[in-house]
C-alpha cells in the first residue's frame, strides 16, 4: 500500500506538471508538497524544453586606496579551467557561471527604470538599504505616471526582493575575487560585469567566418565591499589566485 | 530482476476447464428449437463470458504471480549490490576531486555564498543533518568531518556493517552534499532518493565483506522465517520503487524535451557542448558534433531512449537496446558535460536491471579469467 502511494506520488511528483493529474490526489498539490520536500525533492527537466545555448561571464574591476581604477579580470575564465579537460572537475569551477546567470535573471525582472538605477554607483556604508529605497522610489514615480496616463502598474516587490539579494551575494563574491587579485588592503570599491553570449548556431558551426552573436551586458554601477561573517578571505585567495596565476599563465 | 521460475502451480488450467464447462452448460441450455437472433445472443452472451472470466483469471494470475515475487526471494541481490559498490565509488570520487577546494566551495572560503548565515536547502536546518552546516567556518573541523564522509564511503563499497554505515553515511553526505545549494544537480537528488530506498533493500548481501561475515556466521534470520519474510517484501518493494523512480526520471525527460524546439529539430546536443559550463572538452564537442546526422542520432536517440526505458525493459531483447543505449548516453553526459558523478549515480541505479544470473557469469568469467593469468605468471616464474 504505502509502496503503491510512494511511486504514485513519485509520478505526479517527477512527470511535468499537471493541476488536473494531482488532483488525483486528497489535498492535490498540498498533500503532495508534505509528502514529496524535501527528502523526495526533485527537478527533472534538465537541458529542457531548450537546452542552454550560451555562456555566461562574470568580470570584476576595484578602485584601489591611491583612487587607480584597475583592469578586469574574468572570474569566470578563471573557475572555467579548473573543470576544462577534467575528467573530475571540482564544483568549485561553475560558481561563477551561477553566480552571474542568477543576477541576470534577476536583473532581467526588473524594469528598464529600475535598471537605471543598478547602474548608478552605490559605494557608501549601507548602501543597499539605499538601493533599495532608490528602486522602491522608482516604482511610485513610474505609478504615479502611470495614474496621469490611467495606466495600473503593481509594486514589483518581489522582483526588488530578489534584486537586493543577488546584489548582495554577487557583491560579495565581486569582494572576494577583488581581495584575491589586489589585495585585501587595498581595495576600496568593485564593480562587475555580468554578461551572456550565445553559441556560434548549429547550422553555422562549419562556417569559418561565423562568429558568435554580440554578448548582452549588464554593467551595474561601484558597490562598496561586502564581507560575510566567517568569511575566509585568505581561503577564498588560496584556490582562486593560484587558478588566476595557473590560468593567465 | 528476473521473472520467477517456479511453473505455474496449476490453478490457472483449472479455472479455464471450469469455464469451458460452464460454456458447453450455457450451449446444452440454449433450445435448439430457438431462433437465429435468440441463439446468436446466445452466442454474444458466451462470448462476454468467456472474456469476463478471461479477465478475472487475468488478474487472478497477475497478483498470484505479484505475490510470488514478492515472497520468493530477493530479487537483484548483485543488482543492488553493484549500486552499492558504484554510489561508494562516486561518493569517493567526488570528496577526493573535491578535496583541494573543500574549503573555497563548502567551507569558511564560501561565506560569501551566504549558505552559513542563512541554508538555501531545508536539509541543513534539520538538526540531524546539520553537522556540516554547524562546523562549515571551522577549518579543522570541517576538514575532519569531510575525511569521516571518505571514510565511510570507502566502508561503503566494501559493505562493512551496512547496516550501521549506511544511516550514517546518508545523514553525513545529505548534510555536506546541501552545503552550496548553488553547486548541486540532479544527481545529488537521485543519490539521495536512491539510498533512502536502499534503506529497506540488502544491499550487502553480496559481493562486501558482510557477506562474507554472514557466510561464516550465518543470517540474522532464517529465509522462511517471519522476519525473513518480512525483509524479502521489504527488498522486493524497494526495488519496485526503485524502478519506478528511474523509470519517472527518464520519461519525464523525455517529455520535458519534447516541447523543446531544438530537441525535435534535431540538434539539441550541440548547445549545451559548444557552452563553457557543459562543453569541458571543446575538441571533442567539435568533432562529435562536426557530422549532422550523428547529431541526430544523439538528440532523437536520447528522447527515445528515455521514454521507451520500462517498456523496454520487460523483454530481454529490448532490455539490452535499452541498457546499452543508456549507458552510452550517461557516459557521454558524464564525461562531455563534466558531470561525472551525476552518470555514475544513474549508471548505478540501472545495474539493478541486470538479471543476477548475468552478473554472475560475469564474475565467474572475471574470477576464472584472473585465476587462470596468474597461474600462468606462477608458471612462468
Amino acid at each position: 500500500m504505502f509502496t503503491g502511494w510512494h511511486i504514485l506520488a513519485s509520478f505526479l511528483w517527477i512527470a511535468p506538471y499537471s493541476a488536473n493529474a494531482r488532483e488525483i490526489v486528497p489535498g492535490s498539490q498540498d498533500t503532495l508538497n508534505a509528502y514529496m520536500i524535501p527528502f523526495f525533492g526533485q527537478s527533472w527537466s534538465v537541458f529542457a524544453p531548450e537546452p542552454i545555448n550560451g555562456d555566461y561571464h562574470f568580470n570584476v574591476r576595484a578602485t584601489l586606496a591611491d583612487g587607480s581604477e584597475t583592469g578586469w579580470v574574468s572570474a569566470t575564465d578563471v573557475e572555467i579551467s579548473m573543470i576544462r579537460y577534467n575528467l573530475f572537475p571540482p564544483r568549485a569551477g561553475i560558481q561563477s557561471n551561477e553566480v552571474a546567470s542568477s543576477y541576470k535573471d534577476a536583473y532581467d525582472s526588473i524594469t528598464e527604470d529600475q535598471r537605471n538605477v543598478v547602474g548608478g554607483d552605490f559605494a557608501v556604508d549601507e548602501w543597499e538599504v539605499g538601493l533599495q529605497a532608490a528602486l522602491e522610489a522608482q516604482v511610485a514615480a513610474d505609478t504615479d505616471a502611470a495614474a496621469t496616463d490611467g495606466a495600473d502598474t503593481a509594486a514589483n516587490t518581489a522582483e526588488i526582493d530578489d534584486l537586493i539579494a543577488q546584489e548582495h551575494r554577487t557583491t560579495a563574491y565581486a569582494t572576494q575575487v577583488a581581495y584575491a587579485i589586489w589585495g585585501e588592503e587595498d581595495v576600496e570599491k568593485v564593480q562587475y560585469r555580468v554578461s551572456r553570449q550565445n553559441i556560434i548556431p548549429f547550422a553555422e558551426r562549419h562556417n569559418p567566418s561565423a562568429e558568435r552573436p554580440e554578448p548582452t551586458i549588464v554593467l551595474p554601477g561601484w558597490r562598496g565591499p561586502i564581507i560575510e561573517d566567517h568569511q575566509s578571505s585568505e581561503n577564498f585567495a588560496k584556490v582562486f589566485r593560484d587558478q588566476f596565476e595557473r590560468s593567465t599563465r | 530482476m528476473s521473472a520467477p521460475t517456479t511453473p505455474d502451480a496449476g490453478s490457472r488450467s483449472h479455472t479455464s476447464e471450469a469455464a469451458e464447462a460452464s460454456k458447453a452448460q450455457e450451449a446444452e441450455a440454449t433450445p435448439s428449437s430457438a431462433s437465429p437472433i435468440a441463439r446468436f445472443f446466445a452466442f454474444i452472451g458466451s462470448i462476454i463470458a468467456a472474456a469476463w472470466m478471461g479477465f478475472a483469471n487475468a488478474i487472478g494470475n497477475a497478483l498470484e504471480f505479484l505475490e510470488r515475487w514478492l515472497f520468493n526471494g530477493k530479487k537483484a541481490v548483485y543488482g543492488i549490490a553493484v549500486t552499492r559498490i558504484i554510489f561508494g565509488l562516486t561518493a569517493c570520487g567526488l570528496l577526493l576531486s573535491n578535496f583541494t577546494t573543500r574549503l573555497y566551495t563548502f567551507g569558511s572560503g564560501s561565506a560569501w555564498n551566504g549558505e552559513i548565515a542563512e541554508p538555501v536547502s531545508d536539509f541543513p536546518k534539520i538538526w540531524i543533518f546539520s553537522a556540516f552546516h554547524v562546523v562549515a567556518a571551522n577549518d579543522v573541523a570541517f576538514t575532519l568531518l569531510y575525511l569521516v564522509l571518505l571514510v565511510l564511503a570507502v566502508l561503503f563499497v566494501l559493505g562493512w556493517r551496512f547496516r550501521v554505515v549506511l544511516p550514517v553515511f546518508f545523514v553525513m553526505w545529505v548534510g555536506f552534499i546541501e552545503m552550496n545549494d548553488m553547486v548541486g544537480d540532479q544527481g545529488d537528488n537521485m543519490f539521495r532518493i536512491a539510498m533512502i530506498l536502499m534503506f529497506f533493500t540488502d544491499a550487502a548481501s553480496r559481493w562486501s565483506l558482510d557477506a562474507k561475515r554472514r557466510a561464516k556466521k550465518g543470517e540474522w534470520f532464517a529465509p522462511d522465517s517471519s522476519p525473513g519474510q518480512i525483509g524479502t517484501v521489504l527488498h522486493n518493494l524497494a526495488l519496485i520503487a526503485l524502478t519506478a523512480q528511474v523509470a519517472f526520471v527518464y520519461g519525464s525527460g523525455a517529455l520535458f524535451k519534447a516541447q523543446g524546439s531544438p530537441w525535435a529539430s534535431g540538434y539539441a546536443v550541440y548547445d549545451p557542448l559548444q557552452t563553457a559550463r557543459f562543453g569541458t572538452w571543446p575538441i571533442l564537442s567539435d568533432l562529435i558534433t562536426a557530422w549532422g546526422p550523428l547529431v541526430a542520432v544523439g538528440t532523437w536517440g536520447s528522447i527515445l531512449l528515455q521514454c521507451a526505458f520500462l517498456l523496454a525493459l520487460l523483454s530481454r531483447p529490448t532490455r539490452l537496446i535499452a541498457l546499452v543505449g543508456i549507458l552510452s548516453f550517461h557516459i557521454m553526459i558524464g564525461v562531455l558535460m563534466g558531470l561525472p558523478w551525476f552518470s555514475l549515480t544513474m549508471i548505478a541505479i540501472d545495474s539493478i536491471f541486470i538479471r543476477d544470473r548475468s552478473w554472475k557469469r560475469l564474475a565467474d568469467g572475471t574470477s576464472r579469467r584472473w585465476r587462470a593469468a596468474m597461474r600462468q605468471e606462477a608458471a612462468v616464474a
